[in-house]
């Protein structure tokens, strides 16, 4: 299969929840940075042993989800795994394993926050959507 | 004779080039205050002689209401004009005036006397408040500290040889006709002016013809008022003081009425009494008691000395009344009012938020020392008129009250200290804004018990206020805390002592940098480094020592503080220890030969280059500050090229706004080159903006020209920003109607293309083609009015857009009539209906700019071409889903682009429409 131009890619992104505030062109300079990967099925993606520094979004495939070898979730097309090792270099306390051939995006912490010190209207954006769950999580 | 000199240069310290200027300007005061000196006692004698005393409260009443007025509209007036202008119109104005009422008072008209009293009480607020303007533009800041002392005498000469003047010529040509004399001194002081403005290097065209005084809403300030107990007890002074003056100068305009019946032995008296004795006992009170008073018993001694000296004065009142006892209660309540009262009252007004002090004492200028005059002379009316109460039992009245005003004042300082407490316990009380330089004994107080609070910030800030005090024995303290458990409080400790030449912290300052370890940084050791280095006898020895030292910090400390001490540093800092740091492999050594080289200068050394290009950003950035020290322009490559680093930005724009305009030229090179990186043109702007000079707005103005909507975006927002810091540049100019014009030409394209677009949102590329275009409306419409708030108001535009975006209709209304108000014809034109309905905003984009409406072929083809990189992608992409096979040959040049998204997007596209 082909890699993804920037407009796919964008499309892509648009079902991060963390980045829902942000322009289709802020997308794609978010897009600009992001990369393709491809793991065979049983590759460990994120885990409690792995350094979590990257937020991948699934493409194709499934990747399931697991806490202490108990399968909590399955993810497939469009969803998104480690949402907050953007902000957050914790290892997670689950394992997310690929059950198929997997093709994920993948958004790397480092050219991430390079890219926001290069256009404040995302980080804008992005606080806000942050600010906007924080307020969500305290009025519930 | 020599001694007399001496004297005068120490006391008065007027330096080479200042002389003439200074002469001008004294004379200038000392003339207009004779003048003025000569009126008072004439205007004033003259109501005595003609009017019963029970006249004299409607007197007050009338200088109040018509001095009101008079000084508001006069404001009004000169605000708008030049100060040159406005002494040359009240010079002449003052000079007809007088002589119509020195002919007018010919014909004895009684409301001419209540005329020329209102009309004294302007020429104070002219002419006499004019001088000080003057003064206060032909010094410059620095000059006016040295040089008022000065002027301050002359004006006390000037009124005192007035006082003179008048009680003896009054004898030889009269009371009416001392008004020629004072029309010929203020024409004498007006040749003075000219005098003063021939001199090299004065311009007064600049200034204004009075000071705007700070905007006030009664409504808002009687509100503060009724909230603020501290306002309260202010105000409650302020009242009460002009009701006492009223009433203590009734008592003795009384007794002089009763002890002259001659009109010209009275003039004469009261040209004696005001001229001389009481300039000279306010001024013998300002000058060598006001500060000792408030320094000895604070806030409230200053306040209660007012008070208390009229009520003393008083019970001689009672006991003897007569000339002698109500002109001694008369000279004791203006002496004290003029000294320590207000005194007292500029630092009752310390502690309030800067803005409310300033509005406040506007408020109280303007309104209520005027009101409390009035309402004086009112209740003079009623205790004179109604209960008819003699001048002996006014003073019982005036002790009464005293009482409440000593009363007061103890509230006061209560209110004083409480407030002092709590703006110091959020860091907010400014000691610089204080108009007068004074030690009250209250705040040290507070603050020498803050400096050793639990709150290291708190104390810091106590003990950096405290050193601002040049008359505190800051010695004492510092010694008591140089053992504080906080870093931050022996931080400040060894700064200020440094700052106040205090030698006698070296062992505690060696002994703090000996326990300092590794990787400690603690905000004691720069400046325990710098004070040990400065106290040190072997300067050199220790300096060697602390550069070995353990600790990275005091190392970096102890180099950085070598720029003082040259004779230290030679020895050590040699070029090759310089250049054997830079090429170590260990960080520290670098940043130290960072440092060093800040230290010692670059001379026949690439070191400074090779360590701004270094990977370790902590080494770059210290390569930063040494380039932006040394400022020599061979690093300016380096430095525009760490633009493009997100890391070191912040540290390259600090390092270039630091070679200030010289570079300026060469920064709108790079910005103008379209051949530079476009990630270092994006951030010039903001080195720019840190240069607010004419020159850098218009580069900036040429950037806008760019066709990169960043870069321009990027210049644009600098604009802005540096024209709400600094009213001084100029950012009227014609290509910003030029600018308007093309930024809503494309508003109207984009609209035209967003069109056939609207309703088609179903493809996943037809849908971010709809967004982007939307978003290119929203900045564009964002552009115009960030470009309308170069031309008009700023605020007012932003708060206009604002509105618009909130799409309340009550404001979306307000916003519409705002701007058809306030634009220009042809820019409303242009503008108002893009705010408009869709349909009118096609009708307007073809009828002025010729923009037609098109279907979605049409409109894709002019996006393909458009050059903007991320439509022409979503347009390619969007061309594709909707199968359109005609526009291929659109398409197919992209493909061969390399180096842009556009290309993949193109690849792809052409395949689909194979």
């Amino acid at each position: 299969m082909a890699e993804l131009n920037i407009i796919e890619k964008v499309i892509a992104l648009e079902a991060v929840d963390l980045l829902k505030n942000l322009s289709a062109e802020q997308l794609s300079r978010i897009a600009s940075i992001a990369k393709e990967a491809r793991y065979t099925p049983g590759k460990v993606i994120l885990g409690p042993e792995t350094t979590l520094d990257a937020l991948h979004v699934i493409l194709e495939g499934a990747v399931s989800i697991s806490r202490d070898g108990i399968e909590l979730h399955v993810a497939h097309e469009n969803e998104v795994l480690g949402s907050w090792a953007l902000f957050d270099p914790e290892p997670m306390s689950v394992t997310a394993k690929t059950i198929e051939h997997t093709r994920v995006l993948t958004i790397g912490r480092d050219d991430f926050y390079d890219l926001l010190s290069d256009n404040t209207e995302i980080t804008a954006s992005i606080f806000a959507m942050l600010v906007k769950r924080f307020r969500q999580l305290v009025e519930r | 004779m020599g001694r007399l000199r001496e004297f005068w240069s120490r006391t008065f310290d007027v330096r080479e080039g200042e002389a003439l200027r200074t002469t001008f300007m004294a004379l200038y005061l000392l003339l207009v205050l004779l003048a003025y000196y000569i009126l008072k006692p004439v205007s004033r004698g003259m109501f005595l002689n003609k009017f019963d005393i029970d006249e004299l409260p409607y007197l007050y009443i009338v200088i109040a209401a018509a001095g009101g007025v008079m000084a508001y509209f006069y404001t009004k007036l000169a605000i708008h004009s030049s100060l040159k202008t406005a002494v040359n119109v009240c010079t002449f104005g003052m000079i007809g005036t007088l002589v119509l009422i020195w002919h007018l008072l010919t014909y004895n008209w009684p409301w001419m006397i209540y005329l020329f009293n209102a009309f004294v009480s302007l020429f104070s607020i002219t002419l006499v408040s004019q001088g000080w303007l003057v003064a206060a533009n032909v010094f410059t800041t620095r000059e006016a500290k040295r040089l008022y002392g000065l002027l301050g005498v002359s004006a006390v000469i000037g009124a005192a040889v007035g006082g003179s003047f008048t009680n003896v010529m009054v004898h030889y040509i009269g009371t009416r006709n001392l008004l020629l004399a004072s029309a010929g001194f203020v024409l004498l002081a007006y040749g003075a002016f000219l005098g003063v403005t021939l001199q090299k290097g004065v311009s007064l065209s600049q200034a204004k013809g009075a000071e705007k005084e700070e905007e006030f809403s009664i409504k808002e300030l009687t509100g503060a008022i009724g909230r603020v107990r501290h306002l309260q007890v202010i105000m409650g002074i302020i009242a009460l003081t002009y009701i006492v003056d009223v009433t203590v100068e009734f008592q003795f305009n009384a007794m002089a009425k009763q002890a002259y019946t001659n009109q010209r032995e009275l003039v004469a008296f009261l040209g004696n009494f005001y001229g001389i004795w009481l300039n000279l006992i306010t001024f013998v009170l300002q000058f060598f008691l006001t500060a000792f008073v408030v320094s000895r018993f604070g806030v409230g001694g200053a306040l209660q000395i007012m008070p208390v000296a009229i009520a003393g004065a008083s019970v001689g009142t009672y006991l003897s009344p007569g000339v002698v006892s109500t002109g001694a209660t008369r000279l004791t309540e203006a002496a004290t009012r003029y000294s320590f009262n207000k005194t007292g009252m500029e630092l009752l007004y310390l502690p309030l938020p800067i803005e409310l002090r300033n509005r406040t004492k506007a408020f109280t200028d303007i309104f209520v020392d005027r009101f409390s005059r009035g309402v004086g002379g009112l209740l003079l009316i009623f205790l004179t008129g109604t209960l008819n109460l003699s001048v002996r039992q006014l003073s019982i009245v005036v002790f009464g009250y005293t009482i409440v005003w000593v009363f007061l004042s103890i509230r006061a300082k209560n209110e004083y200290v409480a407030t002092v407490r709590k703006r110091l316990a959020s860091r907010r009380l400014d000691l610089d804004s204080l108009r007068i330089n004074v030690n009250e004994a209250g705040t040290m107080r507070l603050l020498q018990e803050t400096t050793e609070s639990s709150n290291p910030r708190q104390a810091v800030y106590a003990l950096s206020l405290l050193g601002e005090a040049s008359k505190y024995p800051l010695e004492k303290q510092l010694v008591k805390l140089v053992d504080s458990t906080f870093p931050e409080v022996r931080g400040k400790v060894y700064e200020l002592a440094m700052q106040r030449g205090i030698r006698s912290l070296y062992e505690n300052a060696l002994a703090e940098l000996r326990s300092s370890r590794f990787g400690d940084d603690a905000p004691v050791v720069k400046p325990a480094v710098e004070y040990a280095l400065w106290v040190s006898s072997d300067t050199p020895d220790l300096a060697k020592r602390l550069l070995n030292h353990p600790n990275q910090l005091v190392a970096r400390s102890a180099l950085s503080a070598l720029i003082a001490h040259p004779e230290a540093s030679e020895p050590l800092i040699t070029k090759e220890w310089i250049e054997e740091a830079a090429a170590s492999k260990d960080t520290n050594r670098r940043v130290l030969a960072a440092i060093a080289i800040a230290v010692r200068g670059d001379a026949e050394s690439r070191a400074l280059h090779n360590l701004l290009q270094d990977p370790d950003p902590e080494v770059a950035g210290e390569a930063c500050k040494t380039a932006a020290a040394l400022q020599n322009r061979v690093y300016l490559d380096s430095l525009l090229r760490l633009l493009a680093k997100a890391r070191m930005r912040g540290k390259a724009i600090d390092a270039l706004a630091g070679y200030g305009e010289r570079i300026v030229g060469t920064l709108g090179d790079v910005l103008l080159d379209t051949t530079s990186p476009s990630a270092v043109r994006r951030q010039i702007p903001r080195v720019l903006q840190r240069i607010p000079t004419q020159r850098s707005v218009d580069v900036l103005f040429q950037a806008y020209e760019e066709p990169d909507l960043m870069v321009r975006t990027a210049a644009l927002k600098s604009l802005n920003s540096m024209r709400d810091k600094d009213v001084k540049l100029s950012f009227g100019r014609d290509s910003l109607t030029g600018f308007i014009g093309k930024e809503a030409q494309y508003y109207y394209e984009m609209a035209a293309a967003l069109s056939p677009f609207k309703e088609s949102r179903e493809t996943p590329a037809a849908r971010l083609l709809a967004q982007t275009l939307e978003e290119r409306l929203r900045s564009t419409l964002e552009r115009l009015f960030r470009l309308l708030g170069l031309k008009y108001p700023a605020k007012e535009m932003h708060a206009a857009y604002l509105a618009l975006n909130r799409k309340k209709t009550d404001e979306y209304t307000a916003a519409i009539e705002f701007l058809d108000n306030i634009l220009e014809r042809e820019l409303k034109r242009v503008l108002l209906p893009l705010l408009d309905e869709d349909a009118r905003i096609s009708q307007t984009g073809r009828d002025l700019f010729g923009v037609q409406e098109k279907d979605q072929r049409a409109a894709l083809r002019e996006l393909i071409k458009s050059g903007d990189s991320w439509l022409v992608a979503c347009a390619v992409a969007t061309a594709a889903e909707l199968g359109l096979r005609d526009l291929r040959p659109e398409i197919e040049p992209l493909a061969r682009k390399a180096g842009t998204d556009v290309v993949t997007v193109a690849k792809s596209a052409l395949v689909t429409l194979a």
